[in-house]
């Protein structure tokens, strides 16, 4: 990336702190929350090459080289020189850039001293140079050396930019009413500046208008395959035709910051600030002579291998490449397909674009070829490409893309058999019977009535209007990657204020756009009367008038089967069938009662025989299914008594010694406590049930 | 630490804490909260004279000589290697039943009480498979006379089949316990095990319940023969649940396998057309994966007091090879061992807390920190939602608009009764009118929100007049709408550096050269079929592992069907290929005439020119980019004794440009190349 050098010339008069055109702040906080966007967004990036200094001008004092030789330069301070801002000197700034006491001072001059400024820090050095003038424009300029300074900017290559508030822009229909002459003199000798020396006058307005939407920092593009392109192997036969490419991202994903971790220490003096975490890695194996039934191993006692299912492969160091497959480097077109045979969804990953070899105008004009053959026959090839030599191949789907700017092959990944997941799912569009049997007409069905209320629903929502397309990607933005990072902005320059809010921008989306909802309302109405949905009540009471029993194929009532049975004590070897089957078929809360004590003491029983954590998780289900079906029960309190004494057993040791484990996997498994905020017929509070997880409590 | 391998998390010890970062995560989620997600198949075969029996040669081409058992057995062996790769955490077991031999853990024949399960006998127990596993089984259905094994050997007297399903239940309690999915898979020709016992078939009906009460699933794998059908309404119906328990909805019979109508889905083997093996496999392929669900309780609104339930599944997702690992070989066999971190001070090595630990944006060179309840917040853009928020027409929905895989709903009545006619409403009117839906997609609590474009399901073409009766795509893709997250302006990369302020696009000549090769080249169908394309380096990740754990020879060459059928290639468009590279060099000469200054200064000459004779060309690509040597300075070295100078690189190169095999270690190359010297 080039390096970049900005100066802000910022108006500091005693002007600049009063407000205007019926705004609620002062002309110059609300000029600085430009300022303030562009500072931080350029020490986000944490660019060494990315420097900034800060000019002020009207301050009370004055402080620059040139003050001394001559008149005219007072008033002007150079408040930042031009460097990377690093926090400290951003934190340090918004105490400086307050207003004055004065309204002496000549922007002119101002600009002279950035532009002096940048020449003795840029040198000869290939730099983009910028210098952003914001003023009020009601101080005195003298117009003398405009021309002489002008020719000075143009020669050494410095774009001068002036954010002018209250300026009159009538391309952007801003215009200041009662404007002073002094002002319209001043915003026509910035102007004859620009216009002479480079760069633009821009209304502050403007400029903070476009703040709403966000700077994309772009990303140097670079090759991530740089080859040929085949269709046919030039190796064996000389019919074989091949381009050369090179393949960049089109698409990738920008996450937010990351944040690491770092340690406080609450010993420590509060101020020592953040020490950094450094992860140890370390091995542990098996060993039930060892207590805790393991052992810490060194890494160099240790082969590095695969898993192949249960058992461990080692493989030597000298053949660790034994299980990669050997390829060479290329991509090669497997065929074609129409493209109305494209799976749409099947495509994984980001997409790519594949362009001809840069400078190779022969590449070009073959790749071009390729493209526009596809696209007029409405194909697109399979390929498979090797990035290099060893690397694993991938399977991607090339389709042509035909634009102003650019003519390149659209590159998706397609799945691999091990990809795809085979999951059947019934029909939608009928509905079958055990034999085979098609229905038409079923309440999973839609009706005539829903299918065209639903037609109706769909076209009065639709976000394409002509040309017009609202929300189209280059209009969306990450709402969690600008959030995160406003926020990580506005703490740095406000360290006790809070976080700001989510702005509007970025939930607009998130919403169904109001005029679409108000035009869409009467087909919604008629929609919703068609689909005749009901929302499933969140529990149902006394669930067994509602629920049968499960039924086998064949409709065979297993329940009068389980009569005969007379099923009384629980087997534990049987336990959880068996308890559900208690519940499932006992009226009598006897003998419900009756049979949550039995499984309880075998839970109990499996804890105290289990050789370390071997019957742990026959446990957790146990009282998975216990909770499952006190809840269904709506009798919370009989599961919250069996989970107490259980856990007043595993403290005091009898169950077994160091059962710690088990509690912990319980907490994990959030088998608690069922809390009021679960059944309403709990009287446990949820503050009640997190401080019953601790063994402490 | 440059070299650190990544180390295996103890299972679950974060504990049901995700971590916020990593919002990537696209774990299936288990629904109860508490079990384990992990599936359990347990095998149960029949062993009976009639399993054993070898069928006569036959005509078929494809016949293939082994007995029901025997092919169930391999299917089992099929299925286990596949296992290994595709979900190498799932559990799997054969138990035989009908044997003469019983084995049933440390029981034996003087076991208090005799055996606990007579006739059963599990030959894998169920678990993670073992490379002695795969062996064993290997070893039984390679076997010179198979069926004459003496495991296989049938009892006299009839198995009872309430003992075999309470078999079954002991196996999955211990082995499986808190599985999210149970699987009993049954393999049969046997259609009324209980004929002669009514006590023994309604003991069976109670167990099949306390099976299905534990949350088995029992799947029935019938085997028909020509002379006999088999009946499930005999037995099997009563002992078969129409749903599985852990999807309600979900229907137990197979909509694919049911062209055939009038119950004729259930019988395997009584068509000519396929073996048993094939038919069986299928069957069994078709079960095999179970359904897990990416979220369940996500509602899907199509307008603010409108919503209806939807489960989330993953159709689409990089199976990649499992990683490597450290291996501890200083006890009795191999073990792998269990990383874990210990977090401490860089400045002092002292161990740090967990509640010491804070998070720390960088910015501008200093930490800028938050509170976890304000990452929280930062974090939160309101409950999980699927939420339509308009509808563009699919011309809208360029291929390039791709990040990553697309979640698959389906409706669920769950919490909304109706939901499914009011989504297949939706997905018909959006196939109709070629549409999607612009949704606002959470799939979690706090995970990142991104715009997903909703599309149908692209039905396969009507063959001979018939749609595939489950509406499902050529692929095999179900019939359904799809979320496609979309990148944001964000995602969005810039072009790509050109030299030229517009693209230089082919005359038309040249085009009309390209077209026929397009046109004559379609892959077979005009689709892409995944099915057909095995991921070449991970099958061969897992053969060759497979040959180091089983001690088998290594193989020497792998399978590799992603490769380009050159020789099709060269047949199908040799004539059109040859033309479009006379048109090119003509075209790019009358351009060069017209822009003399077209190539500019300071780029480099391209190397390589696309050409129809560029056999030559690639070798020089390649020698320009591996810095590789000539054939003279080999010799040259080889004369001194010096080839082993030269890298690995520079050998494998010069084998590869000698058409000599690339594989094995430097000495190998090296003896490989002097052999070749010499040869000459």
């Amino acid at each position: 990336m080039d390096k970049e050098a900005t100066i802000y010339v910022i108006d500091l008069a005693k002007s600049m702190g009063e407000k205007h055109a019926g705004r609620s702040i002062s002309d110059l906080d609300w000029a600085l929350q430009y300022v303030w966007d562009k500072i931080t967004s350029a020490v986000f990036t944490g660019r060494k090459t990315l420097q900034i200094g800060i000019v002020g001008v009207g301050t009370d004092h004055t402080s620059n080289p040139m003050a001394k030789g001559a008149d005219g330069y007072n008033h002007i301070s150079i408040l930042q020189p031009i460097s990377q801002i690093l926090l400290p000197q951003l934190q340090a700034l918004p105490d400086l850039l307050r207003p004055s006491k004065t309204d002496d001072r000549d922007v002119l001059s101002a600009i002279i001293i950035a532009g002096d400024m940048m020449t003795q820090h840029c040198r000869d050095l290939k730099y983009k140079k910028t210098i952003v003038l914001i003023t009020n424009a009601t101080g005195n300029i003298d117009d003398d050396d405009v021309e002489k300074t002008a020719n000075f900017f143009k020669r050494e290559k410095i774009e001068l930019v002036v954010l002018g508030i209250d300026f009159d822009d009538r391309d952007y229909g801003a215009k200041e009413e009662d404007k002073s002459p002094l002002k319209r003199k001043n915003e026509e000798i910035l102007k004859k500046m620009v216009d002479l020396g480079g760069g633009e006058v821009v209304a502050m307005q403007e400029a903070i208008d476009a703040l709403s939407i966000p700077d994309i920092r772009p990303v140097r593009p670079t090759p991530t395959y740089k080859g040929q392109l085949r269709l046919g192997d030039p190796e064996r036969y000389d019919t074989a035709l091949s381009i050369d490419v090179e393949r960049y991202f089109k698409t990738s994903i920008k996450r937010p910051p990351t944040a690491s971790a770092y340690a406080v220490r609450e010993d420590g003096p509060p101020d020592e600030g953040l020490s950094t975490v450094h992860n140890l890695y370390k091995y542990k194996v098996k060993d039930d002579d060892s207590s805790g039934g393991t052992r810490d191993v060194d890494r160099d006692e240790l082969a590095k291998g695969f898993e192949y299912g249960r058992t461990a492969v080692a493989i030597s160091d000298s053949e660790q490449n034994i299980t990669k497959l050997e390829t060479r480097m290329g991509y090669d077109i497997l065929g074609f397909i129409p493209i109305q045979h494209v799976e749409r969804y099947m495509m994984l990953d980001n997409s790519s674009m594949i362009v001809g070899q840069k400078g190779n105008d022969r590449a070009a004009i073959a790749l071009s070829s390729l493209v526009h053959a596809l696209h007029e026959v409405e194909s697109v090839a399979v390929g498979r490409l090797v990035k290099k030599d060893m690397a694993e191949p991938i399977i991607t789907l090339l389709s042509p893309l035909v634009a102003k700017d650019v003519e390149c092959l659209i590159e998706n990944i397609l799945p691999f058999a091990e990809d795809v997941r085979s999951y059947r799912f019934p029909a939608l569009d009928k509905v079958l019977t055990v034999s085979g049997k098609e229905i038409t007409q079923h309440r999973n069905l839609p009706s005539e009535d829903l299918l065209q209320s639903m037609s109706d629903f769909v076209d009065s929502m639709s976000l394409v209007h002509g040309n017009e397309e609202q929300m189209s990607i280059d209009e969306t933005f990450s709402p969690v990657l600008h959030t995160i990072e406003g926020a990580i902005k506005y703490r740095a320059l406000h360290p006790t204020g809070g976080i700001p809010e989510t702005p509007e921008a970025f939930l607009a989306y998130s919403r169904q756009p109001e005029d679409l909802q108000e035009q869409s309302k009467g087909a919604l109405t008629r929609l919703m009367a068609a689909a005749d949905v009901k929302k499933v009540p969140p529990r149902t009471k006394g669930r067994r008038k509602y629920r049968e029993t499960e039924k086998p194929l064949s409709g065979l009532n297993v329940e009068d089967l389980f009569r005969n049975e007379k099923r009384t004590q629980i087997s534990p070897d049987n336990a959880i069938p068996e308890f559900k089957q208690i519940m499932q078929h006992s009226d009598d809360m006897k003998r419900v009662k009756d049979g949550i004590q039995q499984l309880a003491s075998i839970l109990q029983n499996w804890v105290s025989k289990s050789f370390g954590d071997a019957n742990y998780d026959r446990v957790v289900e146990g009282l998975g299914v216990l909770r499952q079906e006190m809840l269904e029960l709506e009798e919370p309190t009989f599961y919250n008594d069996v989970l107490r004494d259980l856990k007043k057993k595993l403290v005091a040791g009898k169950l077994g010694s160091n059962r710690n484990d088990l509690w912990y996997r319980i907490r994990i498994s959030k088998l608690g406590l069922i809390t009021h905020e679960v059944s309403q017929f709990s009287d446990v509070s949820q503050a009640d049930a997190d401080a019953f997880m601790s063994l402490k409590a | 630490m440059a070299d650190e391998l990544p180390y295996r998390s103890k299972g679950g010890a974060d504990g049901g804490a995700r971590d916020d970062e990593n919002d990537d995560d696209d774990d299936e989620i288990d629904e109860t909260g508490y079990k384990t997600v992990k599936d359990a198949v347990l095998f149960a075969i029949e062993v009976s004279e009639s399993m054993l029996r070898v069928p006569p040669a036959s005509s078929s081409k494809k016949g293939d000589r082994s007995s029901p058992l025997l092919v169930a057995l391999k299917c089992a062996y099929h299925l286990m290697q596949q296992r290994i790769i595709s979900t190498p955490r799932d559990k799997m077991g054969i138990l035989l039943y009908g044997t003469e031999a019983s084995k049933f853990y440390d029981e034996d024949e003087n076991s208090r009480g005799g055996w606990s399960f007579p006739h059963c006998y599990l030959l894998t127990d169920l678990d993670v498979p073992e490379a002695d596993d795969v062996k064993a089984l290997k070893e039984l259905t390679e076997a010179e006379s198979p069926e004459s094994a003496e495991i296989f050997k049938p009892s006299k007297e009839p198995v009872l089949m309430h003992n075999v399903l309470f078999c079954a239940n002991q196996v999955f309690q211990q082995k499986a316990a808190n599985f999210t999915s149970r699987r009993l898979f049954i393999v049969t020709d046997n259609d009324d095990p209980a004929s002669s016992n009514k006590g023994s078939r309604s003991q069976a009906t109670v167990r099949a319940k306390d099976l299905y009460d534990l949350g088995v699933t029992i799947e029935l794998f019938p085997i028909s023969t020509p002379e006999h059908s088999f009946d499930t309404s005999l037995f099997y119906n009563d002992i078969i649940y129409k749903s599985s328990p852990s999807d309600p909805e979900a229907i137990a019979y197979n909509p694919a396998s049911m062209v055939g109508g009038d119950g004729s889905k259930l019988v395997a083997g009584s068509n000519d057309g396929i073996s048993l093996l094939q038919s069986l496999l299928s069957n069994i392929a078709s079960k095999v994966t179970p359904k897990r669900a990416l979220f369940s309780s996500v509602p899907l609104e199509l307008a603010p007091n409108f919503r209806i339930s939807v489960k989330g599944y993953l159709l689409y997702k990089h199976q990649k090879p499992s990683r490597s690992c450290y291996i501890y070989l200083g006890g009795e066999r191999p073990q792998i061992v269990t990383g874990y971190t210990e977090q401490v001070a860089f400045e002092n090595s002292k161990p740090i807390q967990k509640t010491e630990i804070r998070k720390a944006y960088t910015f501008g060179g200093q930490k800028i920190t938050f509170s976890d309840e304000e990452v929280k917040q930062l974090r939160n853009f309101g409950d999980p939602v699927i939420r339509i928020i308009g509808f563009k027409p699919m011309s809208r929905l360029p291929l390039w608009a791709n990040i990553k895989n697309s979640t698959f709903i389906y409706p669920s009545e769950e919490d909304y009764v109706g939901s499914t006619r009011v989504y297949s409403a939706l997905h018909q009117k959006l196939f109709d009118d070629e549409l999607f839906a612009l949704t606002w997609f959470v799939p979690r609590r706090n995970a990142t929100p991104v715009m997903a474009a909703m599309i149908p399901t692209l039905p396969a073409e009507d063959i001979d007049g018939m749609t595939s009766v489950a509406g499902m795509s050529a692929t095999g893709a179900p019939q359904g709408l799809h979320l496609i997250p979309l990148p944001f302006a964000d995602d969005v990369r810039q072009n790509p550096p050109t030299t030229h302020e517009k693209p230089l696009g082919a005359p038309k000549e040249l085009i009309a050269a390209m077209r026929p090769i397009v046109q004559q080249l379609n892959l077979p169908k005009g689709m892409y079929d995944p099915s057909k394309y095995p991921n070449p380096s991970l099958q061969w990740h897992y053969r060759i592992l497979q040959a180091l754990a089983l001690d088998e020879d290594i193989p020497e060459k792998p399978e590799d069907k992603t490769i380009p059928k050159y020789k099709q290639i060269d047949k199908r468009v040799a004539n059109e290929t040859i033309e479009w590279g006379r048109t090119l060099d003509k075209v790019v000469k009358e351009y060069q005439a017209d822009n003399p200054d077209a190539v500019p200064t300071g780029f480099k000459r391209p190397t390589t020119t696309p050409s129809v004779t560029s056999s030559a060309s690639t070798k020089r690509v390649k020698s320009e980019t591996h810095d590789s040597v000539s054939e003279e300075k080999v010799r040259e070295l080889w004369q001194k004794g010096q080839i082993g100078h030269l890298t690995v690189a520079q050998l494998k190169d010069f084998c590869a440009s000698k058409k000599l095999p690339v594989m094995g270690k430097k000495a190998d190359l090296v003896e490989r190349i002097e052999g070749w010297l010499e040869s000459k």
